[in-house]
């Protein structure tokens, strides 16, 4: 069933109860994966002022455009960043993109069968740097992976106009550029460990968290 | 054309009728956008002197500057623009004269109107009902607001967040302040960044215009794409090179002025009878640091993160709010010789959330202290509220009333020259405003020369942010009609100079000279609105106090403005600028210069 981005994003902010416990319950995720480590975005949101130059330099560097026959970077609408920053009231600045999570709700979620040849779904893991990836040839837009993750972790998965996953985080190929250009140094690149705080959340439990911690309330 | 969208919003609230305009090229060439833009739009809107700024034609826009949207370093501020619903000439040549108004804001909301598609949005007409506005790039429609009437700002900027079902919306809105009739309604965009001044969100009360609400996806496309990217790294790592400025900003935000300008006796303090505070030192940046701050807050791009959040505890705790700047602690601070800073958190925050313009509150609060003080009033005047000097609870109750809109709050409202005609007895002396708009938080003994100059040329009525030396003052104008932050202004030189960034993104090729023109053109432009609703040069005045009241203590002790040297200040001043000494109109030739002949008084 085709669903309009409009209709996808009030499914979001609404959420459900069964969401919110499912993904309180988002920790067994960390560590490795076919016994390799991860790699992945990390964010401390002691240090996030919010600025969501991130955005703009992920959509730059993701989104090449081609001019005159060369290949530039993006101007940098936030729109099509991989990495999210959601403003909260009381004040809190919650940057999500993807956890790269190991057991990869999302991928599990996929319903098309794995490709003979790959033992690639249509949603299917890299090999070498373990990011998210979507074959457009084989996905039927049915949004499972955008709901999966939606429901137990980050939320970081946006369809497109046929319901094909868009936004992963890509890690710029090996050399992610957002922990570059962040000017407050909240992101880095660093190996997942089970003891990291904060992590696979989605940004309203995230935000809650940080009420908490700041401001010593619960409200929301 | 690049650079910009090409596209105003006007929704005509009378009638609910939405059309996309299209300004003309030479509109974008002169003007811009922001607070230029705007003010071209404006004259076009009142098509003659003397319109009721409370009167359905009186237009109000959102006015992103020019470069909002595009992610260079703090370049996402937007202005409001109207007609002044606050000020008057001393002799009304029209019943309902006013000044032209303008405020700015920083934030988010900016940066999205320009991602929809527009580089402006302009209400005209008055609703029946409370109505929002919501944006999402091509879909533009009035929605019902009765439900949040009546909401303060923060409950506000939480529930419509639940009402469009998006996080990624941005909203601008107003408080029930502004909604109630208090003239130095604000308006206020994520979590308290407001446009406080000038009275523009009464006048969106006045349409019964709620908040607007925006998302877009999209990007205007750059005249030169590759020169584009490079000034964006050079311009990102010039902030990074300049680190103890930025470290300053990031530590203090404005509020390390507080400290800065109470020793050297240019603070408004006691309703600007003094330039210094002696309890500055337990409202000042440290000791927010220390007690109430918990994070800093960035605007959109920008690397200094100005604003803060706090929470405190014990007496007066609990509220979680940005707390004091320069300004606000200041106006609520020293001015009202308050030095409790839990208070002064707890204050702002109700100001804050009944969406009111805390520059003119302090002032209001400072005068009747001081009336209350002198015996001019009593408390019987005041609803029964004994306002003394620093007492926290009589200020909060005050705001109350002012925000309710009830009671003697109801006259507070409207600001210290509606007092002044109303408590008489000679008040009228220490009620400090210019035009009918109150000063801001930097005192004048002292410092006639640049603050002075300030606020009795500025053209909506008396504004720290418009600088007492002619080139500053088309500076000034010009950062708020790019969109440029002031507190970066220092990184923008040389290779970083704004009209660098005008010509990548829109082709125009501007030398210095002629970039400055576009300031002095926006700045010639308000002024010549102004004149023809009858201001004239008497009205460019100071309040009395500064020509009478010494300070008794601090580096500006015993300085007094002396009335000939401020004549011969102005004198100067208007023979700089090409206008008129008698009348203080710009000349024809001026005019002329600037491409404003049109605009006829
Ligand atoms: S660039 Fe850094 S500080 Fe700014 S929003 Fe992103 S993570 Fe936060
Ligand atoms: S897309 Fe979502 S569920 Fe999948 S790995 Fe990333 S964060 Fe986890
Ligand atoms: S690593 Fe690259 S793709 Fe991932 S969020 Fe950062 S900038 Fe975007």
């Amino acid at each position: 069933m085709a669903i309009n981005r409009k209709q996808f994003l009030h499914g979001l902010m609404l959420g459900t109860g069964g969401a919110a416990i499912a993904a309180n319950l988002g920790f067994i995720s960390t560590g490795l994966y076919n016994n390799k480590s991860i790699k992945a975005i990390v964010i401390d949101f002691d240090k996030c002022a919010g600025c969501r130059t991130c955005e703009t330099i992920c959509s730059a560097n993701n989104h090449p455009v081609n001019i005159a026959g060369l290949q530039l970077k993006g101007l940098g609408n936030p729109e099509l960043s991989n990495i999210r920053v959601w403003h909260y009231n009381p004040p809190a600045d919650v940057p999500v993109t993807c956890y790269l999570c190991a057991d990869a709700p999302c991928v599990e979620a996929c319903p098309v069968k794995p490709h003979p040849e790959t033992g690639r779904k249509a949603l299917y893991r890299d090999e070498t740097l373990q990011t998210i990836w979507n074959d457009r040839d084989r996905c039927i837009g049915c949004q499972s992976c955008a709901n999966a993750c939606k429901e137990q972790r980050g939320g970081v998965i946006f369809p497109d106009e046929e319901g094909s996953p868009t936004s992963m985080c890509t890690l710029c190929g090996g050399d992610p550029q957002c922990i570059l250009h962040c000017p407050y140094e909240a992101l880095s690149y660093l190996e997942i460990t089970d003891s990291m705080p904060l992590r696979n959340l989605s940004p309203d439990l995230l935000a809650q968290k940080l009420y908490e911690k700041y401001y010593e309330q619960k409200s929301n | 054309m690049y650079g910009v969208n090409g596209k105003i919003l006007e929704v005509n609230l009378s009638t609910g009728v939405i059309t996309k305009k299209m300004p003309d090229d030479k509109y974008y060439r002169q003007y811009l956008g922001g607070r230029g833009l705007g003010m071209r739009l404006l004259f076009d809107y009142l098509p003659h002197p003397g319109i009721d700024a409370n009167d359905p034609s009186n237009p109000l826009m959102f006015m992103p500057g020019f470069f909002c949207g595009f992610p260079f370093p703090s370049m996402s501020r937007s202005c409001m623009v109207t007609k002044s619903p606050i000020t008057a000439p001393k002799h009304k040549k029209y019943p309902n004269a006013s000044t032209v108004s303008y405020s700015n804001m920083g934030g988010f909301i900016g940066p999205e109107i320009k991602y929809a598609g527009y580089d402006g949005i302009v209400f005209v007409g008055q609703s029946k009902q409370p109505v929002y506005l919501f944006v999402e790039d091509e879909q533009v429609e009035l929605r019902d607001a009765t439900k949040f009437w009546g909401m303060g700002t923060n409950a506000f900027d939480k529930a419509i967040i639940d009402e469009v079902g998006d996080r990624r919306f941005e909203s601008a809105y107003i408080g029930s302040g502004a909604e109630k009739g208090v003239r130095f309604g604000s308006v206020i965009n994520t979590a308290a960044r407001a446009a406080g001044r000038g009275g523009t969100g009464y006048v969106m009360g006045t349409k019964k215009l709620k908040a607007i609400v925006v998302r877009g996806s999209g990007m205007p496309d750059v005249f030169d794409h590759a020169a584009y990217l490079s000034l964006l790294d050079k311009s990102r790592l010039a902030f990074g090179a300049d680190s103890e400025s930025k470290t300053n900003w990031r530590y203090g935000g404005t509020a390390n002025a507080l400290q800065f300008s109470s020793d050297r006796g240019s603070q408004a303090v006691k309703n600007y009878s003094e330039g210094t505070f002696a309890g500055i030192e337990n409202i000042n940046a440290h000791a927010a640091r220390k007690q109430v701050w918990k994070r800093d807050f960035a605007c959109f791009s920008c690397q200094l993160a100005c604003k803060k959040s706090g929470f405190a505890k014990g007496a007066y705790g609990g509220v979680v709010h940005e707390g004091i700047e320069y300004e606000t602690g200041t106006m609520l601070g020293a001015n009202l010789l308050i030095d409790n800073l839990n208070g002064l958190h707890t204050l702002i925050e109700a100001a804050d959330d009944y969406g009111i313009d805390i520059i003119t509150l302090g002032n209001v609060i400072g005068f009747l202290m001081e009336c209350y003080e002198k015996k001019l009033i009593d408390a019987s005047y005041l609803d029964g509220i004994a306002l003394v000097w620093g007492d926290v609870d009589a200020a909060l109750q005050m705001v109350h009333k002012i925000g309710r809109y009830e009671g003697v709050g109801a006259k507070a409202a409207r600001g210290v020259k509606f007092l002044a005609d109303d408590i008489g007895q000679g008040s009228a002396d220490f009620a400090i405003h210019v035009k009918g708009h109150e000063l801001a938080a930097w005192n004048v003994q002292g410092y006639a020369k640049s603050f002075g100059i300030s606020y009795t040329t500025a053209n909506r009525g008396a504004c720290h942010m418009t600088g007492g030396e002619i080139n500053g003052q088309h500076q000034s104008a010009l950062r708020d009609t790019l969109g440029a932050c002031s507190f970066a202004s220092s990184w923008y030189k040389g290779d970083l100079h704004y009209r660098h960034f005008i010509q990548v993104l829109n082709g125009i090729e501007l030398s210095e000279e002629e970039f400055n023109l576009i300031g002095e053109r926006v700045f010639n432009l308000e002024r010549m609105l102004n004149c023809r609703e009858g201001f004239i040069r008497e009205d460019d005045m100071l309040p009395e106090r500064f020509f009478k009241d010494a300070y008794t203590s601090g580096p500006q002790q015993g300085v007094v403005l002396d009335r000939d040297e401020f004549v011969t200040m102005m004198d100067d001043y208007y023979t700089k600028r090409g206008w008129d000494l008698k009348t203080a109109i710009p000349e024809t030739a001026t005019l002329e210069k600037l491409d404003l002949a049109f605009v006829g008084i």
